[in-house]
């Protein structure tokens, strides 16, 4: 069994630590002798989006944003052929917002989205930004547990239909809002830095199994040792009094 | 004369002959009067230094240097860059009608600080060393801050001092229209590297967005680059360090060998800032070579105490500062243990995903035995480590005391990493136990 990892614009959307996620998904893949592929594509590189299993693109300033935003929307019609095609979706924060239908920042400069969701995000004054670590109650392919994380975005996220979780401490997609990211069967976005993955392993082998799913359909994933993991996000729930309010939190130990 | 004023120097006069001082003075000072530091009448010459590393001993040896030229100087030397830090030091060197009595001020100031007091401080020059990702939930995006300081810098007349080899830096100079703009550079050294894996923040021309291409990089994005597009990163420096001789720890600038106070490419750019400044200010340069020779570094930049075996602790802020130390780390001969305090207090950044930004991965030696994990986020350098195949040698300690009893009892050469709200604390339990030790030889 193999994996292949499509990592876009590495060079550009790699803001707070994004890199991790890549690194997570790698390892949690070695570690149970799955073959995996990471790949990168920067602006004007050549890649068949649609030939990966797993897309994954990450957070970037306001200025790295405007040098991809043109790149992305080149490639919209190459990033339908891999939706349909299976392909499973992680963005962070700046990429998060490029899959809706637009970003307008603080001075009412709008940057159109490749418009595949219905949200849209606009910037706030800098007094409302989303600052600071964050928990959410996830609920993603019929499992549910807590996730932490650290948010610090401008950007307000509206009208998202389906959100990753339910807020319970932080802001999420809005200045003190309920919810958080947006899910859908194949794309998982989010604002969660830290980065996400690491702490939130349950995250990780979700992602995996939806991508392994487009060539070997349903996969059970061997469990792997996550005491680290599980006491890093066991500490920051409890600092943050944001201790599990789901019945099966902890169910991956 | 004014009885807050007086109030504020008391409490500092107080609180220094107990060995403290910082925050506090400064802290009641801007309570009792919010307007506090633009009371003051500032002397003829008032140096800024800002930038996200080497702030603290570029600023302590601009005043040395100054010293060394016959001035009398005031200056935060311990580090204390905020609004409470500088309000302090100004108290402390007034006289009773806000008055600073030394010829000339110098002050290390916290980049958003910067933004926040540069027309309050009204500086005669301002040197900026490097741009890099810092503790990014405090002061924001890297951006946003060279953004701030291109705003206070455009209309600005003094001595804009620039590290001409950092691309972030040198697009000051841009928009900085009405300053004397003077850059200093290093040439390549012996240890200079044609490709990076840290050149995060200098990959594409500020100007027009296409790839800077580099001719070589000195660590991080630090070195020589250039956009051939606009020509972005031609500059012509008004002082070159030329011939950086690691083995002897000497460089030579304007056609003198100097010696520097740490043999390290970061401590050679801090004495090209001093040199550069010196200069465009018409003062000697001569007199700093005893300056760079005699300079100690301050608490926790390769301050070595001597446990069972030596031990030496160095401050990290951000993965830049973190990718250096841990240079100099794999560089020493011999087996080690590394002890590593993870907190993120506001001083340090609540986010602490800069870990991930740092190559972590250079401490997957086979000279080092154990790395201990300590602080707040303790659990979260032990995962960013386990990520680099280094799961077998974790050992997580969360208090420091039982930290470092272990490095203690462990009986190897070891060294601490430390961000800056564990450091004062991780010092003390460290001299506790050399006191202890010494001691029991006796």
């Amino acid at each position: 069994m193999d994996v292949k990892i499509l990592w876009m614009y590495h060079d550009l959307m790699d803001l707070y630590g994004d890199k991790g996620n890549i690194q997570v998904l790698k390892t949690r893949c070695e570690k149970r002798g799955i073959d995996v592929q990471v790949d990168t594509c920067g602006i004007g590189e050549k890649q068949n989006i649609d030939s990966y299993d797993i897309f994954f693109l990450g957070g970037g300033a306001d200025r790295e944003q405007n040098l991809i935003f043109e790149d992305l929307l080149s490639r919209r019609d190459a990033i339908e052929q891999a939706m349909k095609s299976g392909t499973a979706f992680l963005l962070i924060c700046g990429g998060y917002q490029m899959f809706g239908k637009y970003y307008r920042d603080q001075d009412g400069k709008t940057v159109n989205g490749l418009s595949f969701f219905d949200y849209y995000t606009e910037a706030k004054d800098r007094d409302h930004r989303c600052i600071g670590n964050i928990a959410i109650d996830v609920e993603m392919d019929g499992e549910r547990f807590p996730a932490v994380g650290f948010e610090n975005h401008g950007g307000q996220t509206r009208n998202v239909s389906t959100p990753l979780g339910r807020v319970i401490k932080g802001h999420g997609n809005e200045f003190q809002g309920q919810f958080e990211g947006f899910l859908n069967d194949q794309v998982a976005a989010t604002y969660m830095h830290g980065p996400l993955l690491p702490k939130n392993p349950m995250i990780a082998d979700l992602i995996l199994k939806r991508g392994l799913k487009r060539r070997f359909g349903d996969v059970a994933l061997e469990p792997l040792d996550d005491v680290l993991e599980t006491q890093a996000r066991t500490i920051m729930l409890k600092r943050i009094g944001a201790e599990a309010p789901a019945a099966n939190a902890s169910s991956e130990n | 004369m004014d009885i807050r004023l007086s109030l504020v120097q008391k409490l500092h006069s107080i609180l220094a002959k107990a060995g403290r001082g910082g925050s506090l003075p400064g802290e009641l000072a801007l309570r009792l009067d919010p307007k506090f530091l633009e009371k003051f009448k500032l002397p003829q010459d008032v140096v800024l230094v800002t930038g996200t590393n080497g702030k603290t001993t570029t600023s302590n040896l601009v005043a040395e240097a100054l010293r060394a030229n016959g001035l009398t100087v005031l200056n935060n030397h311990r580090g204390d860059n905020l609004n409470v830090g500088i309000a302090t030091t100004l108290a402390a060197g007034s006289d009773p009608e806000y008055n600073i009595t030394a010829q000339a001020l110098v002050l290390e100031v916290d980049e958003l600080t910067l933004y926040r007091q540069f027309r309050t401080l009204k500086p005669t020059a301002l040197v900026v060393t490097n741009f890099f990702r810092d503790q990014l939930d405090r002061a924001g995006e890297m951006e946003t801050i060279i953004r701030k300081l291109i705003e206070v810098t455009e209309d600005f007349e003094g001595h804009l001092i620039l590290n001409g080899d950092d691309p972030n830096v040198i697009r000051l100079a841009d928009t900085a229209k009405k300053a004397k703009v003077h850059f200093f550079s290093v040439r390549e050294t012996i240890k200079s590297v044609n490709i990076s894996d840290e050149a995060g923040e200098g990959k594409f021309c500020p100007r027009c967005g296409r790839p800077l291409a580099y001719d070589y990089y000195q660590y991080s994005h630090i070195g020589r680059f250039r956009c051939s597009f606009d020509h972005f990163g031609e500059i012509r420096p008004d002082l070159t360090v030329t011939s950086v001789d690691f083995d002897h720890g000497t460089f030579q600038a304007a056609g003198k060998t100097y010696h520097s106070f740490v043999n390290s490419i970061y401590g050679v750019y801090n004495c090209a800032a001093v040199l550069c400044l010196v200069r465009a200010m018409g003062l000697k340069m001569e007199p700093c070579d005893e300056v760079f020779s005699n300079y100690e570094l301050k608490e926790g930049r390769d301050e070595v105490f001597e446990l069972s075996r030596p031990c030496t602790i160095n401050l990290v802020k951000n993965p830049t500062g973190a990718n250096e130390v841990m240079k100099y780390i794999i560089a020493q001969p011999g087996e080690k243990n590394i002890c590593i305090f993870l907190n993120d207090n506001d001083q340090d950044g609540h986010d602490v995903s800069w870990i991930w930004d740092a190559h972590f991965e250079r401490l997957n030696d086979p000279l080092v035995k154990t790395i201990v994990c300590s602080g707040l986020r303790a659990y979260d350098m032990a995962l960013r480590l386990k990520y680099e195949g280094l799961e077998d040698r974790i050992r997580v300690i969360e208090s420091a005391q039982e930290a470092i009893a272990w490095l203690d009892e462990a009986n190897l050469e070891s060294h601490v990493i430390s961000t800056y709200t564990a450091l004062h604390s991780t010092r003390a339990v460290l001299a506790k136990r050399v006191k202890r030790g010494r001691r029991k030889w006796m």
